[in-house]
């Protein structure tokens, strides 16, 4: 039925692996993305079922080395809050906080990270209008407004939202997340804003996670989501543009938290993602013949692990984490996969 | 990365490109540790902001930089600056921003930056906002540039946007949303496949019909659908302006006026028996029409017979999505 290659779990490990060990100028120049590298690899390993495969306590220890203790570095600075920078010595960001917590759970070692002060920090990037800013200097967007809610629920305190703006910054966030959709029942990155696939993502699973799902127009995204595939089996992130294998996991964890994941091709798009790995070096790329990187490739992994590829561990497409750690924590909602098919290429 | 194209590397290539690189790495990482040393010592300086500059030149998306450079403008060199030296610093600082756009157009901290500089322009010359227009009327160039580069780029729009949001009330020539709505006809005149153009366009007559009498806005409608009605002619197979067709006909229609599109996208449907938006328009619009409180029983059960065919129709020419149709058709 198709000519895709199987995945070839054992090089992609070893590509994983090795991410380290190549420092060549472009590795130099990504810093500002290292903490959340490790994110993408980690979680690509526990996708393959060799989370293991990258050693733990270092791996802790270097998430530790990025907390940055004057997060929020303003005049007068806000008493007690930290966060997490990209690498040591970059400032404290609300991406970085994101990866460096999920890391710190998936790894069970959330004990050495003070809470309180974590709490804070996101708490000082709410704005009075519901946006969630990513530091100190005014950058918002709705990916923000997921991380904030996300974490938050990792931490166990979604409760920190009625604190602020006398007890409204709940409402006010989930009210800034519903503003940003358009009239195709998508979203885009702020209201006014273009609908697109990973903006659809972030603000879908933030409603989820904050149990507002009802906002969604399950039928017309389900729609809008479902024509991001192309006939080459990938999916695009808005309407006239390439496909992309990223865009596998943003599409597809939307459709998922909406219970819509069967309307696309499924064997079509595993064979787009399958079609992008680099069989000789290991890793997947955006599309066919590119070069790989690990953002893609575990972005390729969790849309396989997804729609049900053979052999690979269940991922919440809430959190983009093992679904076994989520599930421990409690915190599992009601999304929808494909099941796991026996074999690939099918019988 | 994005749409580089993997080339076969030797082992003895890359060896000979790491050792070319080696030199390069060993500059870049002495000046990254050399700008994050003063950034520590907290050195607020023009020294330090040039050293700023040249790490930035090789890596714009070094946010923490970025940061460093916001706090060495404020905490340094602003309180010792005369609102004309402000502004100096500022348009460097536009100026820098801008030649990074050229070759980084979707690097966010880039827009960033410039959006701070430009909440930081004092006001002036001496009570006036004169400085403020001045820099806005640069970005409103700026903008159109970036978008005939890449009508799609959806950094450079949600930019436009705010720069229109921005403007301070003494901007002339005055902007109004219906410049911004001959912008948007612009852009779709010259591709009708602008799916952000249409976007644009929603939010625009969104805000302007709310304002207008019903029949106002009736007229007005009429002329969009004949605007759309061409880009339908004129590709079938694009989805921008069904979608745009399917947020003018919205959810609760005029009667009339869904009979009418109906019947012109059945004469479509006629010209392009296989076009799966076509269709996928016909079926929402039936459905639609049967959902109407003024429908009589028959039409109602016209409608759904008809969405129905079509539905079991889509189901074999599109089929990627045939579970969708199936559970659509699933309800009549
Ligand atoms: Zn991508």
């Amino acid at each position: 039925m198709t000519s895709a290659p199987p995945l070839d779990v054992p090089l992609h490990v070893k590509y994983i692996q090795q991410l380290d060990e190549k420092k060549d100028l472009a590795y130099h120049l990504t810093e500002h993305l290292r903490l959340n590298g490790v994110y993408w690899g980690l979680t690509a390993l526990s996708i393959m079922g060799h989370k293991d495969a990258l050693p733990r306590d270092a791996m802790v220890d270097y998430v530790m080395s990025c907390w940055d203790d004057e997060a929020a570095d303003t005049l007068p600075p806000p008493p007690s809050s930290g966060a997490f920078g990209a690498h040591p010595g970059h400032d404290a960001h609300i991406h970085g906080t994101c990866s460096g917590i999920q890391i710190l759970i998936m790894q069970d070692a959330l004990d050495r990270v003070d809470v309180d002060r974590v709490v804070k920090f996101l708490l000082t990037l709410v704005g009075p209008d519901g946006r969630v800013e990513g530091d100190q200097f005014g950058e918002f967007d709705v990916r923000f407004s997921y991380i904030f809610v996300m974490v938050l629920s990792l931490l166990g305190r979604l409760d920190a939202m009625d604190t602020i703006y006398d007890g409204k910054g709940r409402q006010l966030v989930v009210d800034n997340i519903v503003n940003s959709m358009n009239f195709d029942g998508a979203f885009g990155s702020e209201p006014g804003a273009e609908s697109h696939g990973a903006m659809v993502w972030v603000c879908v699973a933030s409603l989820a996670i904050l149990g507002e799902l009802d906002r969604i127009d399950r039928d017309l995204l389900g729609w809008w989501l479902s024509e991001r595939q192309l006939p080459n089996g990938g999916l695009n992130g808005r309407p006239e543009k390439l496909e992309d294998v990223c865009y596998s996991w943003w599409n597809l964890a939307a459709l998922s938290i909406i219970g819509k994941l069967h309307w696309i091709n499924r064997d079509k798009l595993m064979a787009f993602i399958l079609g992008a790995q680099d069989l000789e070096g290991g890793g997947i790329a955006d599309r066919p013949g590119d070069w790989v990187d690990v953002f893609h490739t575990v972005f390729g992994l969790a849309g396989l692990s997804l729609v049900g590829y053979p052999g690979l561990r269940d991922i919440d497409p809430l959190y983009c984490m093992p679904a076994e750690v989520t599930d421990k924590m409690g915190l599992r909602r009601d999304y929808r996969t494909l099941p796991r098919l026996e074999q690939w290429p099918q019988a | 990365m994005h749409g580089v194209k993997r080339t076969r590397v030797s082992p003895e290539a890359a060896e000979a490109k790491r050792i070319k690189e080696q030199s390069k790495i060993q500059a870049y990482v002495a000046l990254q540790d050399d700008v994050l040393a003063s950034k520590r010592a907290k050195e607020y300086t023009v020294e330090a902001l040039g050293k700023t500059n040249q790490l930035l030149d090789l890596n714009p998306e070094f946010y923490t930089i970025w940061n460093y450079r916001r706090n060495i403008l404020t905490r340094g060199l602003f309180p010792e600056s005369t609102p004309e030296e402000i502004v100096g610093l500022l348009t460097g600082e536009l100026r820098m921003t801008m030649a990074y756009l050229r070759v980084h157009p979707k690097v966010y901290w880039i827009w960033t930056h410039r959006m701070w500089c430009l909440e930081n322009v004092p006001l002036g010359p001496g009570e006036s906002k004169g400085w403020r227009n001045e820099f806005w009327k640069t970005e409103f160039m700026i903008v159109e540039k970036l978008l005939d580069a890449d009508a799609r780029n959806f950094h450079a729009w949600s930019y436009r946007r705010y720069v229109v949001e921005s403007l301070p009330a003494s901007f002339s020539p005055a902007r109004s949303p219906a410049d911004e709505l001959k912008y948007t006809s612009k852009k779709i005149e010259s591709n009708f496949s602008n799916f952000s153009a249409w976007h644009y366009r929603t939010k625009l007559l969104g805000k302007s019909w709310a304002e207008i009498t019903p029949e106002e806005v009736a007229d007005e409608k009429d002329q969009e659908f004949e605007l759309v009605t061409q880009a339908l002619w004129t590709d079938p197979g694009d989805q921008s302006g069904w979608l745009y067709h399917r947020w003018l006909i919205g959810h609760n229609p005029s009667p009339q006026v869904l009979a009418r599109e109906l019947e012109s996208i059945q004469e479509l449907h006629k010209e392009e028996p296989d076009s799966k938006w076509c269709m996928n328009a016909l079926a929402h619009y039936h459905l639609l029409s049967a959902r109407l409180a003024s429908a009589s029983e028959t039409d109602v059960t016209k409608h759904r017979a008809e969405a129905k065919t079509i539905l079991e129709r889509l189901e074999v020419i599109d089929e990627d999505r045939k579970e969708r149709y199936r559970e659509l058709a699933s309800h009549y």
